[in-house]
């Protein structure tokens, strides 16, 4: 277990000791906030992307005095570790417009504290031809800004391999996956999460060579897993390994996930053959869309829909963070559309941070799993 | 449809009717006046006094009042006349819709009218809830979809929405819209910049709209029947930025009851002879007032623009301002056109680019898309507003759901 013991250690600390080696080195390390943000990029520059999240915020008083009480936790502790200071290790940070949240705190962040360099990648709606182009213009100028700010030459060939790199990190989180589908699942819930924070917390190349380790060692079987009622959980940002486990000490065991954060993040493979480049955008641009995409909302009850299969799911979870109108609305459907085709469904609005508003939460899906076990 | 489903509508006709046609001998001290005043609940009564109580403000309503039922009759009848009807939201310009001979309607105009039914509006805003929306979307357009959800309207034919990425609730209830009650939807998607690329970009969205658009109505675009709506579309908006001409004036001789009609004119009337006739009715009776010195009585105290939203579901908060505190109410910026391009009627391709080029800077698709210090973004057009109309303050009254406003306010609060 000595790859997982480090993956843990690298996911619960923001300053991991990866990326601080990393700085060592000389080399920059940037921050980003979305998965339609085409890490490869600055993989190909030799820069550490570094998702963003808002962990360990217990009080958000620097960032509620620009945010607001109707703007979603999430946004409000990022903002909040940002003007702490705590992402001053950052040398940069990109942000693309998911949502009028995160939009606002990407504002406010560059009004206030700003990173040397800074920049929005903004991304079109809905997928169509144009947006498609729209889409490449900007990754292009995203590009020419890191290679005019760091110095840098982003070359086609370090494309093609940075893309190489990352293809791999999602098969071997397919394969990850893979596990939590058998009977008796070879992982739980919060331990894929920790796994899936520290891939995006440290250099890919390091995290393959973990997490193959993982896969060789946990042979061994979850005990009780067996016993647990099976569960997909979706929804807004999930990063909170105590969310997990307090759903799975109710006698659940989560199998699979809809998050942009996991399953939807890495589930689409690269075409590694033709122009790459090319490629890289089909790729980020069509993968499994988040509900910010309008008009795709059956392809996101399908992508549930055939994790369910998958993994032989019986109950699912769609959480939403207060005021995410994104999931939010979304899960209202899903909820309507999964029940519909017979699969117990729980909806659930709660707060991003450290097990907030955790008894009601454990009530809510006790009386769930009762529902599904009757 | 049966009896009981056409009754919001049609009762929301009958209350315009009924406001049509106020005389203009009308004595509200009258016994039989009082009786009536005392009949209605206290909310009704001031909505109604405000439109009622002064005579010029009278002849504004008058016309607004009949050209609403006359327009909220033809939705209601759309079906048996063989007529399609598309929800729009008020950030979409209803005049290709009239070229091709389809009956747009607004979704937060018809939300804000229900206010105007008996039983008023929160049931309907609850009842969206109860069927799983999310009760921090925008009550703008929440109360619409309560009505779809009681089957107290027909489904539309289609849903367009013009502008991804300048308010998430505002795209996303389009969405949920369409995947509730089965409805199609077409999407325009907003880029993040306010420039020459980002409008060529939108243009060529709101192309493939327009031919969709054709196939539904079984209409070609006819380029008479586009220059004709275009022209009446272009008199209204001259004859609003007349008005605002005179709104300049230091007091401001507008009455604050005209905010609340110009929008429900633009939004659902623009390119139609009626937006013209209100807009017409509003000029006259402003410059009158101009020439007889009438301004906000008793005397104009504070010039007051809103930095957002407006308090668009209590029809007697003008006159309160008014009356009570000397309130000159200029305008609150969500629903101000001063952007809005006089169409070039020269040809299709040029009257094409002028609906897609007031699209595009309708308000909040204007000011909230990109970064709120952009150029033409939220900041720049605060202050525009605020110098050009010589406002003595500004108030921001966010709504819950504008959380990309709420974002931002206290950046913007800082700068202006
Ligand atoms: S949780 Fe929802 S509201 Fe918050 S940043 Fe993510 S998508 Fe936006
Ligand atoms: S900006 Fe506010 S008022 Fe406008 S649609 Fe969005 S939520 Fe509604």
């Amino acid at each position: 277990m000595k790859a997982f013991k480090e993956l843990t250690e690298i996911s619960g600390s923001r300053q991991n000791s990866y990326v601080s080696a990393w700085k060592d080195q000389g080399k920059k390390v940037v921050g980003y906030v979305c998965s339609y943000m085409p890490e490869e990029i600055l993989h190909a520059a030799d820069i550490l992307p570094y998702r963003i999240n808002g962990k360990g915020v217990s009080d958000m008083s620097q960032a509620d005095a620009y945010l607001s009480r109707v703007n979603c936790s999430f946004s409000r502790c990022c903002l909040e570790l940002g003007f702490r200071g705590e992402y001053d290790f950052l040398d940069g940070a990109v942000w693309i417009n998911g949502c009028d949240h995160i939009r606002r705190c990407y504002d406010n962040w560059k009004a206030k504290r700003p990173f040397p360099f800074m920049h929005m990648l903004p991304v079109p709606h809905k997928i169509f031809p144009e947006g498609r182009q729209w889409y490449k213009e900007e990754v292009i100028s995203f590009k020419e800004a890191v290679e005019a700010y760091f110095g840098v030459k982003i070359t086609d060939d370090k494309i093609a391999e940075a893309c190489s790199v990352y293809n791999e990190t999602r098969k071997l989180l397919r394969k990850l996956y893979d596990k939590r589908t058998e009977d008796e699942p070879g992982f739980t819930g919060p331990e894929i999460n920790t796994i899936l924070s520290a891939s995006v917390s440290m250099p890919k190349p390091e995290f393959n060579h973990l997490l193959e380790q993982v896969l060789q060692e946990t042979q061994t079987v979850k005990e009780g897993s067996k016993k647990s009622i099976r569960l997909l959980v979706a929804g807004s940002i999930m990063d909170d390994q105590g969310f997990i486990e307090n759903i799975e000490e109710m006698g659940a065991v989560v199998v699979a996930d809809a998050f942009c954060l996991g399953a939807k993040n890495f589930w689409d493979l690269m075409d590694e053959n033709g122009n790459v480049f090319e490629n890289l955008i089909d790729r980020y641009y069509t993968h499994s869309p988040c509900p910010r995409m309008a008009g795709e909302y059956p392809t996101r009850l399908n992508f549930i829909k055939e994790q369910i299969e998958r993994a032989n799911v019986e109950g699912v979870i769609l959480e939403h963070i207060k005021f995410c109108d994104l999931h939010g609305t979304d899960n209202a459907l899903l909820k309507k559309d999964l029940e519909k085709a017979g699969i117990a469904t729980l909806e659930l609005e709660r707060q991003y941070g450290p097990l907030a508003d955790s008894g009601r939460i454990r009530t809510r899906v006790q009386a769930f799993l009762e529902r599904i076990k009757a | 449809m049966s009896e009981d489903k056409i009754n919001a509508l049609e009762r929301m006709i009958e209350t315009f009717l009924m406001t049509s046609n106020l005389p203009e001998d009308m004595d509200l001290e009258s016994p039989d006046m009082k009786v009536f005043l005392e009949s209605m609940p206290e909310g009704k009564r001031t909505a109604f006094l405000t439109m009622a109580k002064d005579l010029d403000v009278r002849k504004m309503s008058n016309a607004f009042n009949t050209a609403m039922s006359k327009y909220w009759d033809t939705v209601l009848q759309a079906k048996s006349r063989g007529k399609k009807v598309v929800f729009i939201p008020f950030n979409c310009s209803p005049e290709i819709f009239y070229a091709l001979d389809i009956i747009p309607v607004g979704v937060e105009v018809l939300t804000t009218f229900t206010a105007i039914l008996e039983e008023g509006l929160e049931k309907y805003l609850d009842l969206a809830v109860e069927r799983g929306l999310p009760d921090t979307m925008c009550s703008s357009q929440r109360g619409t979809v309560g009505l779809l959800e009681a089957g107290l309207l027909d489904k539309p034919d289609l849903l367009v929405n013009g502008s991804l990425g300048s308010c998430d609730p505002n795209s996303k209830i389009f969405e949920y819209m369409s995947e509730k009650f089965d409805i199609p939807a077409l999407y325009l998607d907003i880029p993040f910049y306010h420039d020459q690329r980002s409008l060529d970009y939108y243009t060529k969205g709101f192309r493939q709209v327009v031919e969709v658009l054709e196939e539904l109505s079984g209409n070609k675009l006819d380029v008479d029947r586009l220059k004709e709506v275009c022209e009446l579309s272009n008199r209204a908006t001259e004859l609003f930025l007349e008005i605002n001409e005179i709104k300049k004036m230091i007091p401001n001789p507008v009455p604050n009851y005209y905010n609340q009609i110009h929008l429900g004119t633009k939004l659902l009337m623009a390119g139609t002879q009626d937006a013209v006739d209100i807009f017409q009715t509003a000029l006259d009776v402003c410059q009158a007032r101009l020439k007889k010195g009438s301004h906000v009585m008793p005397e104009e105290k504070i010039r007051l623009m809103m930095m957002y939203t407006g308090l668009y579901f209590d029809g007697g908060v003008h006159l309160w301002l008014e009356e009570e505190m000397g309130v000159s109410y200029l305008l609150d910026l969500l629903v101000y056109y001063d952007f809005n391009p006089i169409i070039d009627t020269s040809n299709i391709e040029t009257m094409i680019n002028g609906l897609a080029d007031g699209m595009f800077n309708l308000p909040m698709t204007r000011q909230l898309k990109g970064g709120w210090d952009m150029p033409n973004n939220w900041l720049q057009d605060c202050l525009y507003y605020v110098d050009t109309y010589k406002a003595d303050c500004l108030v921001f009254t966010g709504h819950t759901a504008c959380k990309q406003v709420w974002g931002v306010y206290r950046l913007q609060l800082s700068e202006s």
